[in-house]
């Protein structure tokens, strides 16, 4: 449950698309599901995300992810029904234009987050950085930047169980079934994470200045990224995506 | 040879303020050396190393007296980029210096940054990764690596950049022992096949003295002494004084010397050196062979403890076993009785179960199979935070531990915690800390990190627990703080605890535990008195375990030489029979 983002080695097309190909995939389907109005059309992009995931072979990753998105999908779903007050009302304090517009924000919540997700999976971080700074020309500055902080999600998530481990140990009740309380119990150990994590980071920064970080420049890359004609195809793919997001 | 580093009254602090890191320290180390640095904690190591790594003065601010060369080169007129093409460098930390996810990209890393021509880029992977003895870790994942071939990963990554000089900072502190050795094997076949100068702080004597061309010892912020290991070991009482341990090995022929039983100068720094030095005393002894033929008595340093009679056991595991989720590490068919007083030592290899093991006894982890009862508490029906109240762990990471604003809270924390009024929590706590002398309110991360273990073990002590489990007590600690540590703990068994002790330090365990578990594999291979189990050699093979250099070195006496030997544990006893089959000639 830990390291969803992680890398699932791979042989798949989109494995082996260029990492830059796989972010306009990513952002065109993202434009489309923003753009898309209607259920039908987002509910074909979420299936798409999730048979591209099944493609990959990382369905059951994803499904697992999907378990965690769902409730904070609903509790979108009831805000929304909360706050949206135009339309009729359906029963008690729902109405029908709440339901319609909460139903579409949780289908974009869902598509979004899941393939974002998806692409990370199928991704190694430092090919989606080498790439981005030859194709984009991105400085390596924030691509290094961006990498290490998804790299570091998993080491320090590691840290807080083991922090929350210790405080378990003395007495503090994490097992208690009251998630306020929990919660009131658990931001004390932000200090503790903090402290962690700031070392962590200098000690990083150093490590890779002393690795020549500075000295870095688009050519550094040993790896090249170049297009292939699978490419061109999946871009051509893009822009029908995003005119079929308008059209819909 | 010629000096690639030359130190010329180099002081530091890290701050106008601040007291002096270093003071005043002129080194000189030749190309090729295998220089190792020792010290108590606080003693200037990891700043010195800053100061050869070039992150001193480029990275951290502070005031700096005095001149570093690197090959010739002041390293304030030099970028920290270029001190870098000439010394690499291995941070304590193995987790932050990593840059990539996948083994070949760490190593691409800096070569792509230094600019090595693209063509020669396979060779130096392939050739490095060979040379540490990682070839067929090339595509793995670094997050699914042990510690021991993580460490590997980082010197591969730092070596392909052919530098000069290799400076590491406690490379193997979180390390077992056998992969701690597998670490400095292989920074000894670099500096020898590829002449790289190793500077390594280490705070394992035997390593030092089996692998060093050179060991330097500093004490606050200056160099107390420099030479060869033998040099540097043979001054015992001094290397004491400061809190530096010595090979017991070296205190035996220290001892043996300052007795006048022996002419030889030099300290023996193993137990070959020690064995051959005993043998050839006493070859000239008649006699000596027959002459244990009265049953030697056991030693009488051994204390007995009024444990164990008429009490109930206070913990106790049937038939557990635990299999994680996920897969890995599990544990089975562990039965364990320890009763109140007792102090017992889990010993094995990374990966044998002894952390799962700990786990299952604090409540952590419910037992998949069989029971484990803890002060007559069903660990898997009473929740975590109950069986608190009995068993308190001292962790290996003090700073997980550690949650509070000031030493008193922290101290007071676990006690309210378990229900204890607030008042008299605090006015338990006072008197803890007092005993311990720690300010009580200062901000537990504003002290050191060995000040920091002891704020965690006061919390530890006040909470007066029927079961105290500590989960490698001594690493990341000094020789004075690791003793401190443990005579503390010693201290709780007498009053009525019971001591579970998990610790890769064989010399602390057989000290310490007068019992121990010998585990391999997620199993229990034996378990018994401390002395006889590591004097089975069989059975320290099969878990792995390098057994204490006295009991070593008593079975291979009472073998080859005369059984008044056996059973021997402490370096004083040696000492003393060495003495005795003498005195008898």
């Amino acid at each position: 449950m830990l390291n969803v983002i992680d890398y699932v080695p791979g042989d798949t097309l989109l494995h082996r698309l260029n990492p830059v190909t796989k972010l306009a995939l990513a952002a065109a389907i993202i434009a489309a599901t923003f753009l898309a109005n209607t259920y039908a059309a987002l509910v074909g992009l979420l299936v798409l995300t999730l048979l591209l995931a099944a493609y990959a072979g990382v369905f059951g990753r994803l499904a697992r992810l999907l378990k965690l998105l769902v409730p904070i999908a609903l509790i979108m779903l009831v805000l929304q029904l909360v706050f949206v007050r135009g339309g009729d009302t359906l029963f008690s304090f729902v109405t029908d234009e709440g339901l319609i517009t909460g139903g579409k924000a949780c289908l974009r919540l869902l598509g979004v987050a899941l393939l974002l997700v998806l692409m990370l999976m199928v991704t190694k971080l430092t090919d989606l950085a080498n790439a981005c700074v030859e194709k984009l020309h991105i400085p390596y500055k924030y691509a290094f930047t961006f990498t290490t902080a998804l790299r570091f999600v998993p080491v320090f998530s590691q840290e807080m169980n083991a922090i929350m481990e210790a405080q378990t140990a003395r007495g503090v009740q994490y097992d208690t079934k009251n998630p306020f309380k929990k919660m009131q119990l658990m931001l004390p150990l932000c200090v503790p994470l903090l402290i962690s994590s700031v070392s962590k980071t200098d000690a990083t920064a150093l490590a890779a200045e002393q690795r020549g970080f500075y000295l870095r420049t688009r050519a550094s890359s040993y790896r090249r990224y170049p297009f292939a004609a699978r490419d061109i195809v999946v871009f051509a793919l893009c822009v029908a995506l995003i005119v079929g997001g308008i059209v819909l | 040879m010629a000096a690639i580093i030359e130190m010329d009254g180099v002081s530091f602090s890290y701050g106008a303020e601040a007291e002096h890191a270093l003071d005043d320290v002129s080194l000189r180390v030749n190309e090729g050396d295998f220089v190792g640095i020792i010290g108590p904690s606080g003693a200037g190591k990891s700043t010195l190393a800053a100061c050869l790594s070039g992150a001193i003065p480029h990275h951290f601010t502070g005031e700096l007296f005095g001149s570093t060369l690197i090959a010739g080169k002041d390293t304030c007129d030099v970028t920290l980029t270029d001190i870098s093409r000439l010394v690499g460098s291995v941070a304590q930390d193995i987790d932050a210096q990593m840059v990539a996810s996948v083994v070949e990209d760490e190593l691409l890393f800096g070569l792509e940054n230094f600019g090595v021509p693209h063509d020669q880029i396979e060779d130096r992977i392939a050739r490095t990764l060979a040379t540490v003895g990682i070839a067929d870790l090339r595509e793995r994942e670094i997050a699914t690596l042990s510690g021991g071939q993580k460490q590997k990963v980082a010197i591969a990554a730092i070596l392909a950049l052919e530098p000069r000089v290799l400076v590491l900072d406690e490379p193997t502190a979180a390390l077992d022992p056998v992969s701690s050795r597998v670490v400095f094997e292989t920074l000894a076949d670099v500096n020898r096949r590829l002449g790289v100068t190793v500077i390594v702080i280490e705070q394992k004597v035997a390593l030092l003295s089996s692998f060093c061309s050179r060991v330097v010892v500093m004490d606050h912020g200056r160099i107390a002494l420099s030479g060869t290991p033998h040099e540097v070991f043979g001054h015992s009482d001094r290397l004491r004084a400061i809190g530096v341990d010595s090979p017991r090995t070296a205190r035996i022929s220290n001892s043996l010397v300052g007795d006048g039983l022996v002419a030889q100068a030099a300290p023996c720094l193993n137990v070959d050196e020690a064995h051959a030095l005993i043998r050839s005393v006493l070859a000239g002894v008649p006699g000596v062979t027959q002459a244990a033929a009265d049953d030697p008595e056991p030693s009488p340093h051994i204390p007995t403890r009024p444990h164990a009679q008429g009490a109930d056991p206070i913990l106790t595991f049937r038939q557990v076993g635990f299999t994680y989720p996920s897969g890995g590490a599990s544990v089975t068919d562990l039965d364990i009785t320890v009763y109140p007083g007792e102090l017992v030592g889990i010993v094995g290899q990374n990966g044998a179960g002894k952390t799962t093991l700990t786990k299952l006894l604090n409540g952590l982890l419910k037992p998949t199979r069989g029971k484990v009862r803890v002060a007559g508490l069903d660990t898997r029906e009473t929740p975590v935070s109950t069986v608190a109240a009995h068993v308190a762990t001292l962790f290996q990471n003090p700073d997980r531990q550690i949650c509070k604003n000031t030493v008193l809270d922290e101290v007071a924390f676990g006690l309210e915690l378990t229900g204890v009024d607030p008042a008299a929590a605090r006015e338990r706590a006072r008197r803890v800390i007092k005993r311990f002398g720690l300010p009580a309110g200062e901000a537990p991360f504003s002290l050191s990190r060995g000040q920091r273990q002891m704020v965690a073990l006061a919390g530890v002590v006040v909470m007066e627990p029927d079961i105290v489990v500590l989960d490698e007590p001594t690493s990341g600690l000094d020789y004075r703080e690791c003793m401190t540590v443990m005579e503390t703990v010693r201290d709780m068994a007498d009053h009525g605890s019971a001591v579970i002790m998990v610790c890769h330090d064989m010399e602390v365990v057989s000290d310490f535990a007068e019992r121990i578990v010998v585990m391999a594999d997620g199993r229990i291979l034996g378990r018994g008195p401390a002395a006889d189990l590591f004097a089975n050699t069989a059975l320290m093979e099969a878990a792995s375990v390098t057994p204490p250099q006295v009991i070593d070195l008593s079975v291979r006496l009472a073998r080859d030489v005369s059984p008044a030997f056996a059973h021997i544990t402490e370096v004083s006893d040696i000492v003393r029979t060495v003495k005795e089959l003498m005195g008898r000639a």
